[in-house]
Parts: C-alpha cells; sequence; structure tokens
C-alpha cells in the first residue's frame, strides 16, 4: 500500500473511532436538518398570536375582528376592555398588539356619510419594531384595510401584484435553501476544527518528529487529510441529504458540482486548519483558535442567514471568506441549477484553499529549529 | 576492526540568547555496541540525538550516520535508522498490529501478517495486539514503540530515555529487549539518566553535563578512571559511626545513597586486608560490613558532586 493511502486509511480508522469525530462529521448535519426542518417546514401552527383590544361598540370592530382571523396569519386573541392596553403588553412581555378604537363603527359611518371629514379612522398597533412580528402584522393589517376600504367604497380593485415563483425553484421549500448552508458549514467545522486541533495534538505528541523519521512527506500527509475528509463529509451530506428528502420531501439536487465544491471546501478548510494548526502548540489552543474563526465565519458566510439582509460591513467581511463563496456555489448547483456560477464560485474556493495548502507546506515544519 | 556507526565532531547546538544545549561534542560509536549518552535533564542528551535522527540542525559540527554526512543528505539512510523518540505515546485508536503495519507502510515497506505478528511477538506484545493502543500499560506503549521503531529493520536505533516513567518490572522488561536488539547485530544509541539502565546495558557511555561530554568509555574504564577507590561499607554506623572514625585519623564520609551507611575508600588493593580487619573489630555500632566496587553512581557522584534522582540533581 502507498504511503498516501496508508495514512488516509488509518487517519481514517482513528477518526471514525473517536465517537466525536463521527458525531460531528455524520449524526450533527442530520440532527440540523431534522431541527431546523421541523421549525420552518414542519407544518405545526405558524400563526402569529396577535391580541386585540375591541373598544367599539358596534358591528364594525366585530367585523375586522372577523377578517382578521379569516386572513389566516393570525390567532386573535380578546383583550377585555377594562385593561390598560400598555399594561397589559407590559404584564404579558408582547412584541405586538392591536386595539380597535371606540367608535370605530360611528366614525366609518360619519365619514362614508360626509366624505369631507378630515383623517382616518385608524386601529392602532402597538409593538417592537426591531420585532419580525410587527412588521408582519403591519403589512398583513395595511392589506386588510385596504380591503376594507374598497368595500366601503364600493370599489372594485384594478391595479393589483401576482406572486409567481422562479420555475427552477417553485417546488422547493425553506429547507431546499437551508440545506446548502448546513452542507456548507459541516465541511468547514469538520475540516478546519479537526485539523486544527490534530496538528496540535500531532506536535504535542511529537507525531510530526515521528511521522519526519518515515519516507512520508508533509505534503502526502496533508493530501491524505484531504482526500479521507473528501470522502466522509461526501458520505455524510448524502446521507443529510436522503434524510431531508425522506422527511421533509426536499427537491434541490446533490449534483456532481455539488460533490466538487465539497471536494474544494474540504481542500480549502483542511489546508486553513494545517495553517493554523503551525502556530498553537496544544490541543486547548487549537479549539479556542479554531471556534475563534470557525463561528464568526459560519455565522458571516450565509449558512444560516442571507447575505442580504446583513449590514454593509458584514457583507463586506463575507466577501473575503471562503465559506461564503462555498455556499453560494451550493445554492447555485443545488437550488438555481447555475452550473456555471457555482464554478466560479468553486474557482474562488479553490485558490483559497490552494494559497492556505502552498502557505501550509511551506511554513509548517515537523522538525525542531 | 569495528566499524564506526556514528561519527560526531565537534557538535554544537545553541539556541538564543545564549543557551549552549550542545558544546563541542565529539564521540564515535561502534557497530553492533550500545551507546549510552548519560545525564541529568537539560544535559542536552535528546538534542544530541535528534541532531543525528535528522530533526534538527546543528549550529556547527560534523556528523556521520552510517557513513554519511547528515547534514547533507539524511534520505539515504532514513530506513537504515530506528527511533523512539522521548515521552513515546502511540496512536490511541489504533490497535498495535495496525500501527505496525501503518509504520511499515510510511516506510515503503510491504510488511505480510506473520511479519507483524513475530514482530509484535519480540517485544511480547502477541497477546495485546488487538487492544487498542490506548489501552495499553505505560510499559507495553514504550514495547509497541520499540516495534514500530523495528519495521525497518534498522542497523542503528536510537531509543531516546526508553525506560522513563516505567515501573521497575517494566523497566527490566525492556532492559531484557533492548539487550536481545543488540543481540541480532543492531547498534543502539540509548541516552538516559538512569544510571544503573547505563551500567547494565551499555558497552560505551558518554556522561554528559551541561552540553559537554565529561567522562566517556565503557562502564569499567569509567569506573577504573573516576572511581576512587573499592569502599568498605559500614552500615547502619551512621553519623555517631562517623565520628568516631574520624576521631581516629580515618578518612569516611556518609553514604550519598544512604546516609546511614558509612563508607570508608581504600585507594590501594593491598591496604584492603588490613583496613577491613581494623573496621571490623572496632567497637563501632554497626548492622553489617562489607565492601562493593564502587559503580556509575559513584562515578558520576564524583565528576559532578551531586546525586541525581529522576534526572534531576540534587544538589
Amino acid at each position: 500500500m502507498s504511503r498516501l493511502m496508508a495514512d488516509v486509511i488509518n487517519f481514517g480508522k482513528q477518526y471514525l473511532r473517536s465517537k466525536i469525530g463521527l458525531f460531528f462529521a455524520i449524526i450533527f448535519p442530520i440532527l440540523l436538518i431534522l431541527v431546523f426542518g421541523s421549525i420552518f417546514v414542519g407544518g405545526g401552527d405558524s400563526k402569529i398570536n396577535l391580541h386585540v383590544q375591541n373598544l367599539d361598540q358596534g358591528p364594525m370592530g366585530e367585523m375586522f375582528i372577523e377578517n382578521l382571523s379569516k386572513a389566516g396569519t393570525f390567532n386573535v386573541i380578546n383583550v377585555s376592555t377594562s385593561e390598560s392596553i400598555t399594561e397589559y403588553i407590559k404584564n404579558n412581555s408582547l412584541t405586538v398588539a392591536m386595539v380597535i378604537p371606540e367608535n370605530f363603527t360611528v366614525d366609518i359611518a360619519m365619514r362614508q356619510m360626509n366624505a369631507s371629514i378630515p383623517g382616518l379612522v385608524n386601529v392602532t398597533i402597538y409593538g417592537d419594531p426591531s420585532k419580525t412580528t410587527y412588521s408582519v402584522v403591519l403589512g398583513a393589517t395595511g392589506a386588510l384595510t385596504n380591503g376594507m376600504n374598497f368595500g366601503l367604497a364600493n370599489a372594485t380593485p384594478i391595479v393589483g401584484v401576482e406572486g409567481k415563483p422562479f420555475e427552477s425553484t417553485e417546488n422547493f421549500n425553506y429547507m431546499d435553501f437551508y440545506l446548502p448552508g448546513i452542507i456548507g458549514m459541516t465541511v468547514m467545522t469538520n475540516a478546519l476544527f479537526a485539523m486544527t486541533s490534530t496538528c496540535a495534538e500531532y506536535r504535542q505528541r511529537s507525531y510530526f518528529k515521528l511521522l519526519a523519521t518515515t519516507n512520508i512527506k508533509k505534503w502526502e500527509w496533508l493530501v491524505s487529510k484531504f482526500i479521507f475528509y473528501t470522502v466522509l463529509l461526501s458520505f455524510a451530506l448524502v446521507l443529510t441529504y436522503l434524510v431531508g428528502v425522506a422527511v421533509f420531501n426536499m427537491k434541490s439536487v446533490l449534483t456532481p458540482m455539488a460533490f466538487v465544491l465539497i471536494a474544494a471546501g474540504a481542500f480549502t478548510f483542511t489546508s486553513m486548519g494545517m495553517l493554523l494548526g503551525v502556530f498553537i502548540k496544544d490541543p486547548e489552543g487549537a479549539a479556542a483558535v479554531a471556534n475563534a474563526v470557525g463561528f464568526p465565519m459560519m455565522f458571516l458566510s450565509g449558512s444560516f442567514f442571507p447575505l442580504e439582509v446583513m449590514p454593509g460591513f458584514l457583507q463586506a467581511i463575507a466577501g473575503v471568506l471562503p465559506l461564503t463563496y462555498l455556499n453560494k456555489g451550493l445554492r447555485d448547483t443545488m437550488v438555481y441549477f447555475n452550473d456555471s456560477s457555482a464554478v466560479v464560485n468553486f474557482a474562488v474556493v479553490f485558490i483559497c484553499g490552494l494559497v492556505f495548502f502552498i502557505l501550509a507546506s511551506k511554513i509548517m515544519s515537523w522538525k525542531e529549529k | 576492526m569495528v566499524e564506526t556507526v556514528v561519527r560526531v565532531e565537534n557538535l554544537v547546538k545553541h539556541y538564543p540568547p545564549n543557551i549552549k544545549a550542545v558544546d563541542d561534542i565529539s564521540f564515535e560509536i561502534g557497530s553492533g555496541r550500545i551507546f549510552s549518552m548519560l545525564g541529568p535533564n537539560g544535559a542536552g542528551k535528546t538534542t544530541t540525538v535528534e541532531i543525528l535522527e535528522g530533526l534538527r540542525n546543528p549550529t556547527s559540527g560534523k556528523a556521520q550516520v552510517l557513513g554519511t554526512d547528515i547534514f547533507k543528505d539524511y534520505s539515504k539512510i532514513r530506513k537504515r535508522v530506528g527511533t523512539l523518540p522521548q515521552n513515546f505515546e502511540p496512536f490511541d485508536l489504533l490497535k498495535p498490529w495496525e500501527a505496525v503495519e501503518y509504520w511499515a507502510n510510511l516506510y515503503d515497506i510491504r510488511i505480510s501478517k506473520k511479519e507483524i505478528n513475530r514482530l509484535l511477538e519480540s517485544v511480547n506484545l502477541m497477546d495485546r495486539k488487538n487492544q487498542m493502543s490506548k489501552k495499553l500499560s505505560g510499559g507495553e506503549k514504550r514495547k509497541l514503540g520499540i516495534a514500530l521503531s523495528l519495521v525497518n529493520s534498522p542497523e542503528l536505533l536510537f531509543l531516546d530515555e526508553p525506560t522513563t516513567g516505567l515501573d521497575p518490572k517494566a523497566r527490566r522488561d525492556l532492559w531484557g529487549l533492548i539487550t536481545t536488539i543488540r543481540g541480532k547485530g543492531t547498534t543502539i544509541f540509548l541516552t538516559t539518566h538512569y544510571l544503573d539502565e547505563a551500567e547494565k546495558l551499555s558497552d560505551d557511555v558518554a556522561i554528559m553535563h551541561k552540553g559537554k561530554i565529561i567522562a566517556e568509555g565503557s562502564p569499567d574504564e569509567l569506573v577504573e578512571k573516576h572511581g576512587k577507590a573499592t569502599l568498605i561499607v559500614l552500615e547502619g554506623a551512621g553519623k555517631a559511626g562517623l565520628s568516631t572514625l574520624r576521631e581516629r585519623g580515618i578518612d569516611a564520609s556518609l553514604d550519598q545513597m544512604d546516609d546511614r551507611n558509612v563508607i570508608v575508600a581504600v585507594k590501594k588493593h593491598s591496604e584492603m586486608k588490613e583496613a577491613m580487619a581494623k573496621l571490623a573489630t572496632s567497637d563501632i555500632a554497626m548492622d553489617d560490613i562489607y565492601t562493593r566496587r564502587e559503580t556509575l553512581e559513584d562515578v558520576f557522584l564524583n565528576l559532578i558532586g551531586t546525586k541525581m534522582e529522576d534526572g534531576e540533581l540534587k544538589e
């Protein structure tokens, strides 16, 4: 057996016999897909609880509440008219609540009879603008009042909006967009975290010195890690994908380009881990450094959140992180079936990997000075 | 004529700012011999051995291993040299037979199951061959390390403190193993801080202190050259016995290995009988009286001026 293959097999045996390694490579991505899938796709009651205080004595208030319920977005919870709404919000730690004012019916009727009365008859929405629920309630209520205005004016809407999903993605659910992020994150964490701590352990236990007394070359040792992680991660991600398809009916596709990107990611992050490992003396330090580099990258590279929602300076940081391009490439090929764009992202990931590989091979010394 | 396997001339290794780890040492090791580099921790033993293993670059000096200038091209002799590093720990999650096969492959050697078994048998690890290495005892781990260092059938074997931290039985087991390996013609370069180990195993010993070799030769030659005399031991005589002897004008000292004993050194063999009779019939209280030849321990004490325990000098 060649030195390279012997190293792949024996490193692999040790990795697979380590329960922690196996958990993070195989079990963790499956758990992630199951947990996030249950949150975002798993059916359940995804309506927003909307607390409404109806101070109106007439039928319009009741009708407004009925329409809110019918909209399908809200679970309407009635608030007693004897409560102070601000106290109620505070006591129940609400992020949003609605008040239908006194004389809502009367005021609407007066404006119907006399259009010259100034001002609108408003329902009031209390809420925390930083919370998504507030924006959702504001938007949905706006649409509802709009419809109500047309009804009261006996007008027929002419201009409308029709949602038309892209043909290629119309059958996809949220998890289809989320899966490439999980794949990218799994490739990064396994390769980077494991290689950083492997390097520190090899140095602490003098394995590098021991290896230096044999015929194996540094580049062979590094390439063997790349081969092992590519095979392991490809297997792990096929499993994760199959779970996603079986449980959440995902429609995204593990294309050949996705495997090429996984290999490029394994190459880049093993090399990056080895490069970080050059400067670390012990496994504890390795864990700290890998966390310090890996976690921000995980959150800033669009694994969990779309880059577009991030502030400009964070997007600029994301632009220099290789995981960003790995995630983009995986989404390009798996969701949008745009392999020409995926190739560009692959090239960025691969070039980053090549730079890390060359630096790691040059800087890392198995010998003592 | 004995072939020279290792030849070192004026070897120097300095670390910044001004640490002289190895300070201008020269020595030779003949083929098939066990050469021990003996000294306390920090003496420069491991630095020397790692230079000779091709794992460190020297500041200056010359070194030839198996006839090759190691500073020019170590790869030529890599396959002819075996190495057991200090504090060797095997790969925890490989079984001994897997580790041996892996290591052989790293030397580009195809090794059969039979050969693996033979190697494990030679280090008495056959009954543990399927055990995960992390479950081996300290002594078994070192034996596995020695098995790995032998996969390439080396002509020269470097053993850097192979018995440090092991219990007495495991140490004796390894001594037997090392002697067997030498018996097959392998030259062994051993570093140790155990004086009894060096004395028991070595054909040649170099005592190293503060980066320099301060004495060199076979254990007998060292005792001959640096030993003071034959010793008469008055066991249990203690400090009272010591002062009585001194009052009578006899040059005596407390045994540095065991201060319950008093030692009288007799430099000329011809004076031994008379001195022995004189001390045996004295009225000094003691448990026993006997003679002993000086050992490397005494030589070390004479040269360095202090005892060594577990590699540390006792000031």
